[in-house]
């Protein structure tokens, strides 16, 4: 079996390898390459999860030795680890093969299907890693590949910035997450996840919050969590398929996943700061995405609240429920991301949603999977997002009061963003000429949305899971279906999505080209709007602290380093040696001269003179 | 009558050795250049000789031979390589000379 998660993890490099070095002017092959690429991984992900011989698969490497110290290689595959996998090579499969049809025309195809491969190989390397450090080299390089594909249409501006601004914004966080990698080992002695979970079991007094927050630096960097959330919504710039995949189903959720990964580590502080944090974030992300006119913003932003919730049922101790809104949520949010991405493409890439209006007759499959996303994400009853946020609901209700009410006014204002997404674009009256040419996209489009809206129906029963992928979730999933209050919450839940639909029908189901929300209450609409003002704050301090502390330091080396210690030398050097050239005069009775001062200064030298 | 002590050799030896080194340092001509020289080499056989007799063995005085014989050589060579100079530049002046600088 490890030689079958060693094939699965090399051959998406392979695949960019030989995209990169044969197929660069090529993109059908290169594109056929990295379908049948993710389909492998498909097969041999399935294969791995299905491996009835082992519950959990360690095995480990060594990567190199640096003196006594060395590095190891190793594969973790336990049960949450199965349901990333599937996860990340299902929803990677389909969303390879919706890009088939989204990048059909583009011309750099093979830098695209490549940069997936890539992707592929590095998220594949987080879900299968066993120690920190190897999560730490893969997280880089998932960065990476989010940069590369980001900057895909490199040639407009918004998308340069956009990587730039993912990249640098995601290093801020790594560095605290290096830093914690750092501190784990000197305090543990060692970063392999199996020996951590028994240290920490054994010695549980070595758990520091510092400690875990350094680490969860790295899944705030990552998942886009206050503070360094900005990045996300400017990462839309990249093709659409890359956001449903890397920054809606995958590469985000990685910093839940790793999270999970180390949980024996948190302390009771810390994860009562991570469950306030994505509580607050759930609700901050929701006021975002109620004013945004740009489809995908108003994704990124609902994928950043939902990030919020996962980060609270971590942090309320329940790395179950978080594991199991990943997963629903990686289906309806790729989905909604694909269906955007449908429509997007149908309407010669207009991305303002005021600008659609009545797709759903023009695109009813694209309109119909949509819809369930919708569904699935406002928590309507009996779709997967009900199953796993109402979880996470019903958990905060019983274990951390102020949490919960975040998180319900997030989800009240879930659906009521998700049902404006979805009157504005898909019913009324078309509103441009793009709109009123849409059509349905080809079934390499519209299949995966089928796919992905099963399993955003079905994705919530986790007791049709196989047993494989569900043994990481029944722990927690049981305690929440005993908890007191479930009725209740079953009312609440409803009165939530039935809150945004029937707010959502009244205010947005007849608009012209201008939201309602900015004439009827417009004040709001402006605080919303500015996003509380974080990338004017953020500019604020490098533009303004930042940057001067930078010019500073900068005079400061140019003065001490370069200047005086770099110069300075040099300079001494050349002074000593332009006074000794004052004596090369070539002329013998100069050097003859030199001489017997030579002679008389040896002389009173050796006859002991100056000592006296 | 003053009687000669080897402080006396000592002191001619000074002074050749001084009159030497004076003659070159003031000469601009490559052969009395040479001759100070010689008068230098014989100013220090002269205190060579004068140890030699003093400390009662012929240390000094082998080292005089062989300070001889270089000096012979040296004088042949050094005139020879003069009158080249002289064919090649018209001139025996040391200030001619200053070639290398430059």
């Amino acid at each position: 079996m490890v030689s079958v998660a060693l094939c699965m993890l090399f051959l998406p490099l392979l695949s960019a390898l030989v995209t990169l070095l044969f197929l660069r002017k090529n993109g059908s092959f290169a594109s056929l390459l990295s379908v049948c690429t993710s389909g492998a991984i498909l097969i041999m992900a399935l294969s791995l999860i299905f491996d009835r011989n082992a519950d959990t698969l360690a095995w480990d490497t060594t990567w190199f030795q640096l003196g006594g110290w060395e590095l190891r290689f190793g594969f973790l595959i336990d049960a949450p680890c199965r349901l990333l996998l599937f996860v990340v090579a299902f929803v990677g499969f389909l969303i390879h093969v919706f890009s088939l049809g989204y990048m059909g025309d583009d011309s750099a195809r093979p830098r695209y299907f490549g940069g997936l491969s890539i992707f592929m190989f590095s998220m594949l390397g987080i879900t299968l890693a066993d120690n920190l450090i190897m999560i730490f080299v893969f997280w880089e390089l998932v960065g990476f590949s989010s940069y590369l594909l980001i900057a895909h249409y490199f040639k407009t501006d918004e998308s340069a910035n956009a990587s730039r601004k993912a990249f640098i914004v995601n290093r801020i966080g790594d560095f605290g997450f290096l830093i914690g990698i750092i501190l784990t080992y000197w305090v543990y002695g060692t970063v392999n996840l199996n020996e951590l979970a028994d240290l920490a079991d054994f010695s549980p007094s070595l758990a520091t919050t510092t400690l875990c927050l350094l680490l969860a630096c790295g899944f705030i960097g990552k998942s886009a969590q206050f503070p360094l959330h900005v990045w996300l919504p400017d990462a839309m710039a990249g093709p659409t398929p890359v956001s449903a995949l890397i920054h809606a189903a995958t590469m985000v959720a990685a910093g839940v996943y790793l999270l999970i990964r180390i949980d024996f580590l948190f302390t009771e502080d810390a994860l009562g700061l991570i469950a306030f944090m994505g509580g607050l974030m759930g609700l901050y992300a929701g006021f975002c995405a109620l004013v945004q006119r740009d489809i995908k913003k108003i994704l990124a932003y609902s994928t950043l609240s939902q990030l919020g919730y996962m980060a609270a049922a971590f942090g309320m101790g329940a790395p179950g429920l978080a594991l199991f809104h990943l997963t629903t949520h990686a289906f309806f949010k790729a989905l909604m991301f694909l269906g955007s991405g449908s429509v997007i493409y149908a309407c010669h890439h207009e991305q303002d949603i005021f600008k659609y209006g009545g797709l759903r007759k023009r695109m009813p499959l694209t309109a119909i999977t949509f819809l369930i996303g919708v569904f699935a994400i406002s928590g309507v009853n009996f779709f997967s997002g009900y199953f796993s946020k109402d979880a996470i609901l019903l958990w905060a209700y019983n274990f951390n009061l102020p949490v919960f009410i975040l998180l319900y006014a997030g989800a009240i204002l879930t659906s009521i963003y998700m049902f404006r997404l979805y009157f504005v674009s898909f019913e009324g009256e078309s509103r441009s000429e793009y709109a009123q040419g849409a059509k349905e996209n080809s079934i390499l489009m519209t299949g995966p949305l089928i796919l992905l809206g099963i399993l955003s129906i079905f994705g919530g029963y986790f007791s049709i899971y196989p047993i494989e992928l569900g043994s990481f979730l029944r722990a927690d999933l049981s305690i929440s279906d005993a908890l007191p209050n479930h009725m209740w919450m079953v009312v609440l839940g409803t009165i939530a999505w039935v809150v945004g639909l029937l707010f959502s029908r009244l205010t947005y189901s007849r608009v012209s080209n201008s939201d309602p929300l900015s004439k009827g209450l417009p004040a709001f609409f402006e605080i919303c709007q500015s996003r509380l003002f974080f990338d004017e704050i953020y500019h604020f301090f490098i533009s303004k602290i930042y940057d001067p502390f930078c010019r500073f330091l900068e005079v400061m080396e140019l003065l001490f380093v370069s200047g005086l210690m770099v110069r300075g030398s040099a300079g001494l050097a050349a002074l000593l040696s332009i006074l000794s050239k004052l004596g090369y005069s070539g002329r013998m009775h100069t050097y003859v001269f030199w001489f017997l001062l030579g002679t008389v200064g040896f002389l009173i030298y050796s006859s002991g003179l100056i000592n006296q | 009558m003053l009687t000669i002590t080897p402080y006396h050799f000592l002191i001619l030896s000074i002074l050749l050795v001084g009159v030497g080194f004076l003659g070159l340092l003031i000469r601009r001509n490559i052969l009395l250049m040479l001759m100070s020289l010689e008068l230098m080499l014989n100013g220090i056989n002269i205190a060579l000789i004068t140890f030699s007799r003093v400390g009662n063995n012929l240390d000094g005085s082998i080292f005089v031979f062989f300070i001889m014989t270089v000096a012979a050589a040296e004088v042949a060579v050094g005139l020879a390589l003069l009158v080249a100079l002289f064919k090649k530049r018209r001139s025996v002046l040391s200030d001619d000379m200053a070639l290398l600088k430059n």
